[in-house]
Order: structure tokens, then sequence, then C-alpha cells
């Protein structure tokens, strides 16, 4: 039984060993296939290099590398009211809504941070929801039209 | 009649949706001036600011109104000193110094010793007014200082004349002080910002 398992074994080997003929046109044929794909492959390179230049412009954001003039800058407004329930940024920069910057307390110190874009701002406190303060840390607003206190704070550019 | 009708309805999808908060004849007559300030060049964010700032604070319609007109030719009068080029916030610290006292001429003479943006050195001049220094005084001193101070360096000469003031100095006479002292710092002061955190207005 294993002499006929033998026999099989060394068949196939025989025909494996056996020389096979190769066309001798494949080599042109190979080349051929190969030169037909090149045009496909020329395709991607433009795609790869938008991929790359798009990637460059994602990791240095030249749209936020302009001028320091430009740069917003992040500002932490602070009242020390301890007697007060809710205190609440308003100014230009939040369209004078007290929702938008309510601020947090810990131990009467109420603060909050802010990132203002260069330029000149009008705020106040809104203490409780109905008693206004000026920032007793900041330049009062000298233009008080509407008969209660405002401060002013300047974010400059260049260094300020 | 039609034309009319296309131009109604125009105007009421152009108005800003936060002048929502003013009453309709106080919006009506806002909008008039926000648009008449949009056609001439002006920028309208700080008209509706002001309006806004009314509006939160409870202010009469027609206070706001007034406030909002006064601006707008406030913003006229900075352009006008300060060049068609003037940036919003340059033009809005340019009616804060004028409405401190600052003339005019004062303005253009900063715009012609200072490169732009001229916000902080306008804004100085203002809030040195605010803390009781006179008008000419605070305007010659930031012109003495313009052409070659930071930001950074009116910004805290601003402050150590706040603090002089406090301790009991008469006010020209700190600011005068600080611009010769100032001028000395200013010019030999290393520029070394120290490190990143939130500051104080």
């Amino acid at each position: 039984m294993f002499e006929q398992e033998d026999d099989i074994v060394e068949r196939v080997i025989q025909q494996l060993r056996r020389p096979v003929a190769i066309d001798p046109a494949m080599d042109a044929r190979v080349m051929q296939a190969i030169t037909a794909l090149r045009p496909s492959q020329r395709r991607v390179w433009p795609w790869v290099a938008a991929a790359a230049l798009l990637g460059a412009v994602m990791f240095w954001r030249p749209w936020s590398r302009g001028s320091d003039a430009e740069r917003p800058d992040i500002l932490q407004f602070v009242l020390v009211a301890p007697h007060a329930n809710s205190v609440s940024l308003v100014g230009d920069f939040n369209d004078w809504d007290p929702k938008r910057s309510p601020m947090r307390t810990a131990n009467g110190i109420w603060a909050t941070v802010v990132q203002l874009a260069p330029g000149r701002y009008r705020y106040a406190f809104l203490v409780n929801g109905v008693e206004w303060r000026a920032d007793p840390g900041a330049p009062t607003a000298l233009d008080d039209e509407f008969g209660t206190p405002s401060s002013v704070v300047t974010v400059g550019g260049k260094g300020s | 009649m039609i034309l009319a009708v296309l131009l109604i309805v125009a105007q009421i999808g152009a108005q800003d949706p936060r002048l929502d908060r003013l009453d309709p004849d106080t919006r009506a007559q806002v909008t008039v001036v926000v648009d008449s300030a949009r056609r001439v060049g002006l920028p309208a964010e700080p008209l509706i600011q002001r309006a806004l700032e009314g509006a939160t604070k409870g202010a009469p319609g027609p206070r706001i109104v007034t406030a909002v007109r006064r601006l707008s030719t406030d913003l006229g009068t900075a352009r006008a000193a300060l060049g068609d080029e003037a940036s919003a916030p340059e033009l809005e610290a340019g009616v804060a110094a004028l409405r401190a006292g600052a003339t005019p001429q004062v303005l253009a003479n900063l715009h012609g010793v200072r490169r732009p943006p001229l916000t902080m050195a306008l804004s100085v001049l203002a809030d040195l007014v605010a803390s009781g220094v006179p008008a000419d005084s605070a305007a010659a001193a930031v012109l003495a200082l313009a052409p070659k101070a930071r930001d950074a360096d009116l910004v805290e000469f601003r402050r150590t004349v706040e603090r002089d003031i406090a301790l009991g100095a008469p006010p020209a006479a700190a600011t005068s002080t600080r611009v010769n002292a100032g001028a000395v710092d200013i010019y030999s002061a290393g520029s070394n910002p120290g490190p990143a955190r939130p500051r104080r207005p």
C-alpha cells in the first residue's frame, strides 16, 4: 500500500520536473501589460500631490498665522461679589446677552474666560439679573449713554 | 408697486435678527441708521452692539436711536481723520478718543506717526482721560510714545499712570513724568512676554 503511494508521489515529482515550454512572446506581453497600467498610475499622482498639499495646509494653518494684529487674546474677567446669586458678563463680544457668558463662583469670586479678537469692547457685569456693575479693575467707558456703568477692554495686536 | 414690495421684502430680509430684541419702532429706526452706515462703508457691527446694549440695559427706544445715530456720526468723523483704510476696531477706538476730548487732528497726527493698527494707542488715550488725565496731556503723551512704543508698552504706561493717580499724584503730572521715564523704558526694555495665560482687562 505504501509502495503504491510512493509511486504516485514519484510520478508527480517526475511531472513537476518536466521542462515547461514558455511562450517566447511572454516577456513582451508582460511589458505591454505594465505599459498599459502607467496612464492610470499617472492619474493617481495629482491626487496624491493634492492630498499632500492639503495635509500641509491643515498642519501649518496659514489662515491662523496671519499678522499678530489679527490674533485673538484670552482674557479673564473677575468680579468679587460675595452676596451675589448670579453674575453674567455682557458686552460687545456677546451681543449683550446675559445667557451667553454666565460666570462661575468660588467663595464669592466670580470669573469667566473669554477669547477676544483685537478691538475695543464695552462690557459690564450683570449681578442677580438686575444690577449693573462696571469692572473695578478696568478703564471706565466714558460715553455711558444708557445710565448704567460700563467698562472697556482693548485687545491689541503686536504683542499686547 | 411690485418694486416697492420687493424692496421692503429685501429690507426685512436684510435686517439683523439680533435687532429683534428692540421694539418694532426702535428696530426700524436703528435699521435705517445701520443701513445708511453700511452704504457709506462704515462698520455696522458697533452700531448693532450699541443698540443691543441699550436693549439689554432697558433704555427707552428714543435714547437707543440717539445713541446709535451719534455713534454713526462719530465713526464717520473718526474715519475722516484716520483714513479710509482704517479698520473697524480702529474706528471704534477713534470714536472713544474723540469722545474723550481728542481732536480729529490728534487722530490724524497719530495716524501719521504710528504704523497701524492704531487701536491700542487710541484706546490708551481715551482710557487715560477716563482716569482723570486732561485730554490734551493724554494726547501729547500718546503722540510722544506712539512712534516706537509697542501696544504692550502703551498698556503698561496707562497702568503705571493710573497707579500713580490712585496713589495721589496729579493726573497731568503723573502722565508727563511717566512719559519721560517711559520713553527710556520703552526704548531699552526687552520684549519677554512670559508664559501665555489669560490676562486681565
